[in-house]
């Protein structure tokens, strides 16, 4: 009898695995299967065109002096097919990734280093730690309702106004301020309009969302740094600060590997980032441009996607988002688990 | 993934409506549709005044509203009684289904799309031509105090503020309409940002559906943005009036939607009822308005019985005229008399495996 629960214990465990191994099979056949017909289209253009457009264009034929050109008395015109780039959704992924790590890194490693030098003195630990991980179990929508109506129009009132006046008297720094519009054939150069909701505020957020578990990760991993390791910088006489300065250092690896399990969590997050980041798939090199992020850009069109090669395009940006969220991933876990044994990154 | 999660969700959620639905009701005859989003709450009200009305005894019809596209898919796909669809069929899309011969589509009702604003402490409506908008929506004017906007405004003082564009970041009618109206306004317009249901913008800001537009419209001072008209009624948006092809300003009512349609009848033909309606002729005409469409397949041997295809074109036939009121009531402008007319005659031709179904 007891030969044969094991029996039925092994067949279920690798039933469970291979299930689990199969759906990311699938998920990826699925994924390449149909982002095929985009991927023959466009080849490698995908990943550096900057045009997003999903409609066709007709317009008339001009010459090279400018005129209209004629046919049988009529204007001749010229379709332009829909055209589909991702280079505009990597460069809002990229740069709302590197706001959201420039305001998350500093807290997360701060809180880190207090839960696990300071607190565990004044007894604090635990609950410090809970309300840190609390912040994980939010909703992203939550976090989304919450950065449309209270975040934002805060950095458009009391943030935005200040930083342009500052970022615009700095010479050499105008292009931060101001947007060029290539409309029609024309270009013009105005100021951007401050409306709170665009890359600054997209990473505000993120910079929230991915603080858990970057602290998470780190709290653990600096939890390993051997005491006789602490001990010692004291022991030679260094300073609180430069026994912490240490420790940093001796898990510095395990530390990167948990900034970069926060960047792929902040590629990955999408409903904040819709209503907050502007939705506009373009690149203004400046932190008051509305941009699109990869994983908003799925989630404002792929419901009511246009026509098969825009659906297509749009797997192809999944695809990369998935590859890119991989490369994230096994790198964090090489450096996390490679240096210190058992973490969260681990468990 | 996300689309995966919300599909399991959703298939749940529609399964326990059905058993639930079933058990209250034990109606004997069943039809669905699936399709645009803009009219489903008129649809939804539909479905529930019809079970009233001649020929609905015993019916019972649910509507899912899973966007335009969609509802032309399942109607391709025969996994609905009928689609319904914000914007009229596309010539791929109308050769899937077998060709303007074998479908049957017909206007529902119509609504119009408004150029919705944030300007504090200025009273009264802002007035636009269709060329300011496109010139907005281009980002070649860029300010409130524009000589372009001034000049359509005299005696109001309009502020030194930033225009903030808002548009659907989603592929959607309402976009549809916006920029095929914009089109008609403005060559550069159509041969720069051109008509879709999803364009390139130069400039401005996205917002997913109706209510991302209008957060972004009322959160933003200077912004100015497209919606539906009965959305902005709802949530009271001010929105302006739109100069019409004879030249006069109009506001989109209930009145000058269903005008514009009126203006339109001339262009219905056959059994496939689409036309354009925006920047239509007659002095009452809203210009920024479109039918939305219900689509069936002439022969409805889709369905199961002749009960069933006798039903569905009981519902069709009721909500094309007595539920006209219903639409008035909920803000969708109803079909005009001549409209009514043309629909009445293209329902009348619908058969079940060859049978004339009335």
């Amino acid at each position: 009898m007891k030969r044969f629960g094991d029996l039925i214990l092994a067949v279920l465990t690798r039933g469970a695995a291979a299930c689990v191994v199969l759906m990311l099979a699938v998920l990826l056949g699925v994924l390449l299967l149909n982002a095929a017909p985009s991927v023959r289209q466009f080849g490698a253009k995908f990943l550096v065109s900057s045009q997003w457009r999903p409609n066709e264009v007709e317009r008339p034929v001009r010459d090279a002096a400018g005129k209209l050109v004629f046919a049988d008395g009529e204007v001749v015109t010229e379709t332009i097919p829909p055209a589909f780039g991702a280079l505009p959704v990597m460069y809002g992924t990229a740069m709302t990734s590197i706001i959201a790590l420039l305001f998350a890194v500093p807290l997360s490693l701060g809180s880190a280093l207090f839960i696990v030098r300071v607190a565990p003195g004044l007894r604090i630990a635990g609950p410090v730690s809970f309300l840190v991980e609390f912040l994980a179990s939010i909703p992203s929508i939550a976090y989304g309702i919450w950065g449309l109506f209270v975040l934002a129009p805060f950095l458009r009132e009391y943030v935005e106004p200040w930083m342009a006046r500052v970022l615009g008297a700095i010479p050499g720094l105008g292009w931060s301020v101001s947007e060029r519009i290539v409309s029609g054939g024309e270009v013009i150069v105005k100021p951007i309009p401050l409306t709170g909701r665009d890359l600054l505020c997209g990473g505000l957020i993120l910079g929230i969302m991915i603080l858990p578990i970057i602290t998470a990760v780190s709290r653990d991993v600096l939890r390993t740094v051997p005491r006789g390791q602490i001990e010692g910088t004291v022991a030679l006489g260094a300073t609180w600060w430069q026994s912490c300065v240490g420790m940093l250092k001796y898990s510095r690896s395990g530390l990167f590997g948990a900034v970069m399990l926060g960047l792929a969590r902040a590629a990955g997050e999408t409903m904040a980032v819709v209503m907050v980041i502007g939705n506009n798939n373009q690149i203004v090199p400046s932190p008051f441009a509305p941009a699109q992020t990869m994983s908003s850009l799925l989630a404002n069109e792929f419901a009511e996607a246009s026509t098969g090669l825009h659906s297509s395009a749009l797997l192809q940006v999944a695809m990369v988002l998935l590859v890119m969220s991989l490369v994230f991933n096994v790198v964090a876990r090489k450096l996390v688990v490679g240096k210190g044994g058992r973490t969260a990154a681990s468990a | 993934m996300i689309g995966m999660r919300h599909a399991g969700g959703m298939l749940g959620v529609v399964a326990g409506v059905a058993v639930m639905a079933a058990a209250a009701v034990g109606a004997e005859i069943r039809l669905t549709g699936a399709g645009a989003t803009f009219p489903a709450p008129l649809y939804k009200k539909w479905v529930v005044e019809f079970e009233k009305a001649p020929g609905g005894k015993d019916v019972q019809i649910d509507y899912n509203s899973i966007g335009s596209g969609g509802g032309v898919k399942a109607i391709t796909d025969k996994t609905v009684a009928f689609g319904a669809s914000d914007a009229p069929l596309s010539k791929k899309e109308l050769a899937a289904l077998g060709g303007a011969e074998k479908v049957v589509l017909v206007p529902s009702c119509a609504g119009g799309v408004v150029p919705a604003y944030n300007l504090p402490g200025v009273k009264g409506e802002i007035k636009f031509t269709g060329d300011v908008l496109a010139r907005v929506f281009m980002g070649k004017i860029g300010k409130w105090n524009d000589k372009a906007i001034a000049d359509l405004n005299p005696g109001r003082m309009l502020p030194d503020m930033a225009i903030t564009p808002a548009y659907r970041s989603d592929g959607s009618g309402t976009t549809f309409v916006w920029t095929n109206y914009l089109a008609t306004q403005s060559e550069e317009f159509k041969g720069s940002v051109g008509m879709g249901k999803q364009v390139q913008w130069p400039t401005g800001q996205g917002g997913k559906g109706n209510e991302g537009v209008a957060a972004i419209v009322q959160q933003t001072p200077g912004a100015l943005g497209y919606v539906e008209a009965n959305f902005a009624n709802a949530n009271k948006i001010s929105y302006g009036s739109v100069k019409n092809q004879a030249g006069k300003f109009v506001k989109a009512t209930v009145e000058s939607i269903s005008a514009a349609g009126a203006g339109a009848v001339g262009h219905l033909k056959g059994t496939v009822l689409s036309t354009d309606i925006w920047n239509q002729p007659g002095d009452a005409s809203y210009p920024i308005a479109a039918f939305t469409y219900l689509i069936v397949y002439k022969d409805l041997n889709n369905l199961k019985s002749a009960e069933e295809a006798k039903a569905l074109v009981a519902f069709m036939d009721w909500a094309t005229t007595g539920g006209q009121s219903t639409a008035r009531e909920m803000d969708y402008a109803p079909l005009a008399p001549d409209v009514q007319k043309k629909v009445a005659e293209a329902l009348a031709t619908l058969t079940y495996q060859g049978k004339p179904v009335k």
